[in-house]
This record gives C-alpha cells, structure tokens and sequence, in this order.
C-alpha cells in the first residue's frame, strides 16, 4: 500500500484504500471468500431476478400442481421445474429466485438506513458529550433493553391493523413497516458503536489541533473523526445486514413481513409447512435452503470483513 | 564483591530472526557479549535497534515469530541456554535469571495484593512460604526503599505510583537472589527524581549482590551513569563496546560520536552553538544496505564503507569498534565530513544533517535588556521593570480545578468532593520571540496550564491577554484573529497528525481556515513550509504512516507555523523521538523561531532539553510555579529546593560527572489534598521547620528576575547549595 498515492483526490482516498486492502484480504480467507461469493451469488439474484427466473410472473401463472423438483445434478440438467411446483401450481424455482430480491431490498436498505443514521447520531453524541450524549444515551439503553423480535412484532401488528387511506404517507409508511422496524432496532445499535469509537478517536490530538484552528463541529465529524471511525463501521454494517436477512426471514415466516402472494423465502416456508409438507416438501424445503445459505454466507463475508479491519488497524 | 574473571555469561554469533509476511528478517545480526558477575553492561541503542529483541531472546521470551539462528551460543554460568527445555527455563527463570520490564503496572497482576504476588515469587523460586516469607519480602522491601513496606504488600498495584512499582518489580526479581538480571528500560517513563531514585538503588545493590546486570536503554545519561561497560547498537548490530569512560570520552565509531554530541548537556544552550544531530532515519530491517548499515547516515562514509560490511574489531584496550575508518577518525586530526553532508538545504532536506544552523551572535542587547525587566514578573509588586510593549501573552492567577464526582457516601453526606487543582493561581508574562520553558514533575500541572493557554481547556478562574486583548476561555469562543496566534505542536507524532490526511493537506488546512488563502496560494505556501522543516516536496503526498517519527513532528511543525502564529506551545514536542533525532527537531525549532520570531512556551520533563532551548525557564510544582528565571539561572545556586533536586537528578550523559543526588520520595502528593503552607514540605529536604508547613512561602527575588518561593532567603539557600552544584563539577 505503500506505492499508493491518491494525492489530492479527496479526504477519503485512504479510506477507500483501506476498504480495498479489506477486500483483498478478505478472498485470501477461504472461508470468508466462499461466503463473499455466495453473497455476490445472491445479489445477483436480486438484481437480475426478473430476467433469470424462467417465469417472471411466477406469482400469477399457473402450471400443473404439486410437480416434484425435476432438477438433476448427476445428469446436470434443470428440466421444466427445478424445484417443483406447489400446491397452486407455482414454480418455486422461479418464485425462489424472484425472492432474493425482496429479502435484499428489505435487509439492505433497512441496513443502510441504519447505518447511516446510526453513524451520524454516534458520532454526534460521542463528540458533543456532556447532557446531550447523556440524554441520548438513555434512550438508545431503554431501546435496545426491549427484545429485537418482540418489538419487531409489537409495532408490525399494530400498525398493520390500523387503516390508512390509499395513497398517504401512513400508508406507505404501513408498506414498509418492516423497513421502519429494522432502523428503529438497528439505529441505536450503530449509533452505540460509532459513539463509542468517537470517544477513542476525539481524544486524538489531531482533533485538538482541528479544534485550535476553529474548525466547525460539522468538519471535525466528518472530516477528522469520521474516516478513522469508518472501519469499525463498515465491520458493524456488515454485522447488521447479515442479522437484518435473519429478522426480514423471521418476520416472514411468522406471517408478519412481505403478504402473501408476494414470493417472499419466509413467507413460502410458512405456507407450505403443517400439513402441506407432507404434500409438497420441495416447496417449503427450497426457500429454507435458500434463507439458510444466505445466512451462512453473509455471516462468513461479515467475519471476514471484521478480520480484515481488526489485522489492518 | 570479588572481582572475578569467570564469566556469567556469554553470547557469541547471536542471529535472531523475526518472520514477518512469510520471510525471516533478521532483527539482530552477529551480536556478541561477555558479562561477569557483579557487571552491570548497558545497553544503548534508538527504537529498532534490536535491544529489547537481545533481552527477550537472551531469557529465551522470544515469541512465535521469533527464532534464534543456530550457529550462535548462549551460555549462563557455563549451561548452554539454547539447548534447554521449556521446564528447565522456567526454572531458571524462577531463580537465577530475572527480567525487570519497563511497563511495572503491566508487569503486576492487577488483581492480586502486592504481598501475595511477591510471596507466590518467591514460593516458586525458593519454596519458602509462611513467616519465613513475610519477613524475606520485608527485607527486600526495605532494601529497595519502599516506604512503609507493611501498607505496600496490603495494596493492589494500581494504588502504588509508578515509582513504587518499578520499585516493587525490582524487589520481586531481587528476592530470589538471581545472579542475572536484564533490566528492559526500567526507569522510561518515570519522572527523573524517580529515575534517579531507582538508579541509585540499582547500583547499591548491585555492588551488593555480586548480580550480573544488562541495563537496557536509549538514555545515555543514564548508561553513563549507571555501567561499567557499554555496547551500542544499531539497526541490530554492534556499532561499538567499550568501557563506559573510553565510550564517553574518547567514541571511536561516528555513530557513538553523533548519539553522544546529539543530547545536549545540563546547562547547554541554543545560544552557543546548535546541537549536532544524525541525518536521517534508520535503515528498514527488511532492506539493509549491503555495506555498513550506519552508511546512509554517517558523514565518513566512503566508498568501501557501502560494498563491504565492516568486521567489528577487537581493539587493544577492550573495546571493539565495527567501522572501517576508527583508526583514521582516532587521529589527532580526523578527516573531515564528507561534503555530501554539506548540501544545499532542499537537498537534504528530511535529513536534519550536522550542518549548523545559521543564527544570530548571543545578543548582549538582550542579555541588558534582560536584565532590567525580567521576562516573568509574579504578583502585583514585583512587575517592576516590566513593560507592556514586550508582553505577547499575560496571565494573571489561572486556575484550574478539575469537579471530582461525589461518592454515594458524599451524596448521602451533602458534602461536596475538593476538587482537584492542577493549576493553582499561576501569573506568567511571556515576551514575544522568547522562549518559555515550563518543567515539573507529571502532575505538577504543567500541560494543564499550556492546555488552559491554548483554550483545549477551560479555565476556572483567572485572566488571559494576548497582546492586550483580552482572551476568551474556550478555543470554541476565541477569535480567528486569536486562534492564528496561538498554536500548538502535541507530543505524540503519532496522533497528532490524522491518519488518514496526507501532508499537504494537513498543512493547507491551517493556511485556509485562518489565513483565508485560496487553494492554489495555500499550495504553494504548504511547499514552502515543508521545505522549511526541511522536508522535501514529495513528502506532500505523503500519509503519516509513511512517515518517521521525526518527520511527523515536522510535519506537525510545519503545520503549528502556517498560521503564522505569535505563540507556539510545544507539549514535551521531542520527548517521543529517538535521541538521534530529537537534536533535529530542537534545532529546527530554534532556528524557525529566529526566522519568524515567535514565542515559544516550552514544556519539558527533560531539564537538559528545557535548558537548551529556553530564554526563561518556570518550574512548577503542585499547580503553583516554585522558581522563574533566566535559563542559565536555573542551573546555578540559588535554587528553589525542588529546583535543586531536579536539577541533581539530571542523568547527565558523563561517567565523570557525579553528583550527590537529592533523593526525593516517590510520593507526590495528590493534588485534591493539597499540602498547607509550602506545597513543597513534604518532600523538601531543606525544609527548616514548621513554618513551611503553615505559611505560604514568599516570592524572594534575585538577580536578573531571578524569583524563588521558599521561606529559607536567597543568600543562605545559596550558601546551603553551593557546594553541591552539579554543574561546576561537570566542568
Ligand atoms: S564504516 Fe564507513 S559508513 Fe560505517 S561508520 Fe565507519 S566510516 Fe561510517
Ligand atoms: S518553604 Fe520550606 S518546605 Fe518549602 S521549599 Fe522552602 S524550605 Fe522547603
């Protein structure tokens, strides 16, 4: 790293130097690497969804109900419906691959919303201190004394029950409930390890010789303190993701996320579980499958990830 | 102790490797020592010199990524250490050979009462347990000074200052009567009166014992003054090895000869001459030149000196010198310095080389100037010659009282904790272009009252002007206007500057903000500020960990000036840098003070470094300043009685020079629970009865704004002292 020389390219060059050294250090972690590429895998899922999925409008067409899977691995061929079809008639390969989408929109938005208010939040009470990071304090303390799940179905049940006029903001505020849940759960989290970095970093006398320059509160954040906060961040983020995926699966399968008919992986486990295994266990066993691979695998990325940072602090 | 010629141990070929990124570098190359009992070698060398790598390999700690090469031999009282198992070490390490480390409060277990922890040390080396053992660790509690030794073994190590630890640590390896003991810097970090203290101890009981010790440590003072034998290492090898007064007195290697000329002397000054320095940094481990490793830096260097590795001779008189040019550079008239050291400015620039620094003749104008108004006046009545035209910065009565949170008894009790009062009512005039030094033990208050200056802090009372405007408390409420006079240059390169800034923009920042240049103008002017602090251009893309220790401290230089400020407060700005580079930056500080006339205050733990850069030198002590004068003041009687007994703690870089120390205790009191009368009482020496226990001492002056708080009168405290100066002898 030592021939790397952005120059004047911005304060936060060295900061995306670092992100690179993390992610080269990362595919030299067999491990890590694996779960990288199973994230990557997936997200390519969400992203290329409707174009690879061999029925886009899985949710409405209908074909013969209860096929058994027909993909073959010995003989390397996936046939006309991998992972069968359910008890509608639905392809669940096309409905699993359509799936990632909306377990990553969820999870990573919420996860991104979090982080970035939670980050700013930290890094205002651990610089400021006195009664705000006090008062603060307590709140973030009282919130993350309630249990993640309870909470999570306390607020989705009462809001899915109250009625809203189509087309308001409660509306779409009661649309993306679990978006709401996952930042209101994660926020106070993020704001406590970003607080708690600050604390470290602000002590630094880089900060004193900003602060007797007269530099702004808003520059000292950001500029001085944030870039040496950023990776104990990133290594939070990827945490918080990967727990975001297990919260947005949960919640679907016990009937508080995504409604049905949308082919949401937690959804389909709980509509197809009871008595309906018996008739169809493809159709719950493959979106299990699929949530399970997925939460290995971001588990695997995010240690990686915390690995990296920890050799290169 | 008998002399005895049967050596205690022996080292020869020592190789020691460290495996970084899958390779061995070797960290220490060829190392060779002889060591008799009752010894005490020194071992002096910068940071990377390999020095700790040799004690931890020499008591076989080395940990997983270090090896020693075969080939080599270490042998204890006759035994072949290399060949022995983990078992026998750990025996070996219970009796006959000890390790003192640095860091004592590290080296304790926190959770264990000191008098358990000796014992179990003792258990494991001697099985002696019960009564027996008390009354061992008593004794050796005694013998290394510990006051009150009973209270000591019922405390936790975090209750005991530092001194007292060290001094704990240093019993615990004692008690089992070790024939070797390796002592990692046992006294860095700790104040010089303890340093001293510790000192003195380690000689007495070492003549005592008849142990062999090797004494680590970069301070030569303190080699000089505690070995019999010195070996100097660099970048892992043996430079030179010489008893300590051929060493000190006549060095045969160039780089004993710039280390020993690079510390400047009780009593020195920039007025003088500039200190001599080495240019540059130390070679990396990973990429040694394939000649003589002091080659990049030596100011003989020739030719052969980069082709081929100098052996190290063993010279006739018991020395060994690993140079190709000793005999030449012993003569009479050595050669002079190659001109490559002599290079324009630019050119050798980050390179700090010997060449002087250009600055005016001592002025005898200010010597008179001086003379009739003294720099710091204290109090209402004894402004006397002082003239508002000459003051930068005034401070009347600061004071600076740390709340203390109240405990659930005080709660309940509605009684309120005493604060602390790091800084208790402290009057300074700083005169522009001059320098303040400002000494003191840690907790005297010192950087509290340079941080209440510079407004990191906020005062609790008192006033502040700057050049008759009148200073607001907080950083947060000054003016731009004040906050581009005063600047600060931190101690820690290491955080001063930010990780993630390169070096230009850390520099332009300052010239932006509070000198509203444009970018490009701030561009060019970060240029020329760097070249300034002799760093060459290319450093302005730098990042700080590309950088030395030495350079971030320029850089942290360059940054204080570009605001061009009046003051500068420098916060002990050399204290953690290597010696061979602190002589650098002390002169570049002396010689951008010339160029821009500002004020520095200067705050040290280091008399010697205070001294040389100081025009007026303020000692604290408690929270009040103990004595205020000229610099060369400080360093002849009269003196305060503290004054005196830092002054006589000065581990003064000359075997010759000895002095009758002022021991003080270890115990400074706390400042919540501040001594009545003379703060100083109990600890003085020259206390004289009780009325320094009742009445405030009064400011007594002497020549020159010479002042001094002490009951005793400057005349008989001159007379008490004169005897006993350190310096004269040093002459
Ligand atoms: S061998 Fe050459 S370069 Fe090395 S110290 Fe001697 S004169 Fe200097
Ligand atoms: S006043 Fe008394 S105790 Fe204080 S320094 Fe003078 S002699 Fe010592």
């Amino acid at each position: 790293m030592a021939e790397d020389k952005p120059g004047q390219a911005g304060d936060f060059s060295r900061v995306i130097v670092a992100l690179q050294g993390m992610i080269s250090a990362q595919l030299r972690h067999p491990q890590s690497a694996a779960g990288t590429l199973a994230v990557a895998f997936f997200l390519l899922l969400a992203l290329f969804g409707p174009q690879l999925a061999p029925y886009p409008k899985a949710n409405d067409q209908r074909h013969d109900p209860r096929v058994p899977p027909t993909l073959d691995i010995g003989a390397f061929q996936l046939g006309e419906h991998p992972f069968g079809t359910d008890r509608l008639g639905r392809d669940v390969y096309s409905r699993v691959i359509l799936g990632a989408g909306s377990i990553f929109r969820i999870a990573g938005l919420g996860t991104l919303i979090s982080v970035l208010a939670g980050s700013a939040l930290g890094l205002f009470m651990g610089y400021q201190g006195g009664w705000v990071d006090e008062v603060l304090g307590r709140v973030i303390d009282a919130l993350l004394a309630i249990p993640a799940l309870l909470l999570a179905l306390v607020l989705v049940g009462i809001i899915r029950n109250l009625q809203f006029e189509a087309g308001s903001w409660q509306a779409a505020l009661a649309d993306n409930v679990i978006l709401l849940v996952i930042s209101l759960l994660y926020i106070p989290i993020v704001a406590r390890v970003a607080r708690s970095t600050t604390l470290d970093i602000k002590t630094r006398e880089f900060v004193e010789a900003a602060e007797i320059r007269g530099e702004s509160k808003f520059y000292i954040i950001f500029r001085e303190i944030l870039p040496s906060v950023a990776p104990s961040l990133v290594v939070e983020a990827s945490l918080r993701f990967s727990y975001a995926i297990f919260l947005v699966a949960s919640l679907g399968f016990l009937g508080f996320g995504a409604r049905p008919p949308s082919p949401d992986w937690g959804l389909m486990v709980n509509e197809n579980r009871g008595g309906f295994y018996q008739l169809t266990p493809w159709a719950l066993e493959f979106p299990a499958l699929a949530i399970a691979i997925l939460v290995i695998a971001v588990n695997l990325m995010s240690d990686g990830i915390r690995r990296a940072v920890q050799k290169g602090a | 102790m008998a002399i005895t010629t049967r050596s205690l141990l022996d080292v020869e070929r020592l190789t020691i490797s460290y495996e970084v990124n899958k390779r061995w570098i070797p960290a220490v190359r060829d190392f060779h020592l002889r060591l008799r009992p009752g010894q005490i070698v020194g071992l002096v060398g910068e940071s990377g010199s390999g020095k700790s790598t040799i004690a931890l390999a020499l008591m076989r700690y080395l940990s997983g990524n270090g090896r020693v090469e075969s080939g080599g031999l270490l042998r204890f009282a006759g035994e072949d250490l290399l060949r022995k198992s983990d078992a026998e070490m750990r025996r070996l390490w219970a009796k006959r050979v000890k390790f003192v480390p640095q860091n004592a409060g590290a080296a304790l277990n926190p959770s264990i009462k000191i008098g358990p922890q000796v014992a179990e040390a003792l258990k494991a080396a001697d099985a002696i347990d019960g009564d027996a053992a008390y009354d061992t660790m008593m004794r050796v509690f005694h013998d290394v000074r510990l006051a009150d030794p009973e209270r000591v073994a019922e405390r936790y190590p975090h209750e005991l200052s530092g001194g007292m630890q060290q001094r704990v640590t240093i019993a615990m390896a004692l008690i089992s009567n070790p024939e070797l003991l390796i002592m990692d810097e046992p006294t860095t970090g700790l104040d010089v009166t303890t340093e001293a203290a510790i000192l003195d101890l380690v000689r007495g009981l070492i003549a005592e014992r008849g142990t062999g010790v090797i004494y680590i440590s970069h301070n030569l003072g303190v080699i000089a003054q505690l070995c019999e034998r010195v070996v100097v290492l660099y970048a892992g090898e043996i430079m030179e090895e010489a008893p300590v007064l051929d060493l000190f007195q006549a060095p045969r290697h160039p780089y004993t000869l710039g280390l020993i000329s690079s510390v400047p002397k009780p009593g020195q000054s920039k007025r003088a001459a500039p200190l001599q320095s080495i240019a540059g940094n130390p070679p990396a481990l990973t990429r040694l030149p394939g000649g003589c490793v002091f080659a990049e830096r030596c100011a003989w260097a020739i030719d052969i000196c980069r082709d081929k590795r100098p052996p190290l001779e063993q010279l006739a008189d018991k020395r060994a010198v690993r140079c190709h040019r000793w005999e030449e550079l012993s003569q009479p008239h050595p050669p002079t310095p190659s001109p490559r050291h002599q290079m324009p400015a630019i050119e050798i620039a980050g390179r700090g080389t010997t060449k002087p620094i250009r600055r005016p003749a001592p002025d005898a104008k200010s010597a008179t100037e001086q003379a009739k108004s003294p720099s710091i006046a204290m109090g209402g009545d004894l402004e006397g010659g002082w003239q508002a035209d000459e003051t930068l910065l005034r401070a009347d009565n600061l004071n600076k009282a740390f709340p203390v949170p109240r405990s659930l008894r005080e709660l309940l009790a509605r009684t309120a904790p005493s604060p602390i009062r790091a800084v208790d009512g402290v009057d300074l005039h700083l005169r522009a272009g001059r320098t303040l030094g400002l000494v003191g033990e840690s907790g005297s208050g010192k950087t509290t009252l340079a941080r209440l200056i510079i407004g990191l802090e906020e005062r609790s009372g008192g006033k502040l002007e700057l050049l008759g405007m009148d200073v607001r408390n907080h950083v947060r409420d000054r003016s731009q206007d004040v906050l581009s006079k005063i600047q600060m240059v931190f101690q820690n390169p290491q955080n001063s500057l930010n990780p993630y800034l390169s070096v230009r923009q850390a520099i332009r920042r300052p010239l932006i903000k509070l000198r509203r240049f444009s970018p490009a103008e701030a561009d060019a002017e970060a240029l020329a500020l760097l070249a300034r602090v002799n760093l060459r251009p290319e450093y302005a893309d730098r990042y700080p960990d590309e950088l030395s220790g030495g350079e971030k401290q320029r850089v942290a230089i360059a940054r204080a000036f570009a605001s061009d400020p009046d003051l500068i407060i420098c916060d002990e700005p050399v204290s953690a840098l290597d010696v061979s580079v602190q002589s650098a930056v002390l002169n570049l500080l002396a010689a951008l003070q010339d160029e821009h006339g500002s004020a520095y205050l200067f705050i040290s733990h280091n008399l010697s470094v205070v001294g040389y850069l100081a025009d007026t030198i303020a000692v604290m002590y408690l929270g009040q300043l103990v004595e205020v004068g000229e610099a060369r003041e400080l360093f002849q009687a009269p003196y305060h009685p503290y004054s005196e007994a830092l002054v006589s703690a000065i581990p003064v870089a000359d075997p010759r020079h000895s002095t009758a120390r002022i021991l003080l205790s270890d115990d400074l009191p706390s400042a919540q629970n501040l001594p009545s009368g003379c703060r100083f009482h109990t600890r003085c020496p020259r206390k004289i009865g009780e009325i320094c226990e009742r009445e405030e001492p009064p400011w007594r002056p002497g020549d020159r704004g010479h002042l001094i708080r002490c009951h005793i009168p400057l005349e008989e405290l001159t007379s008490l002292q004169s005897g006993s100066n350190p310096l004269e002898k040093a002459d």
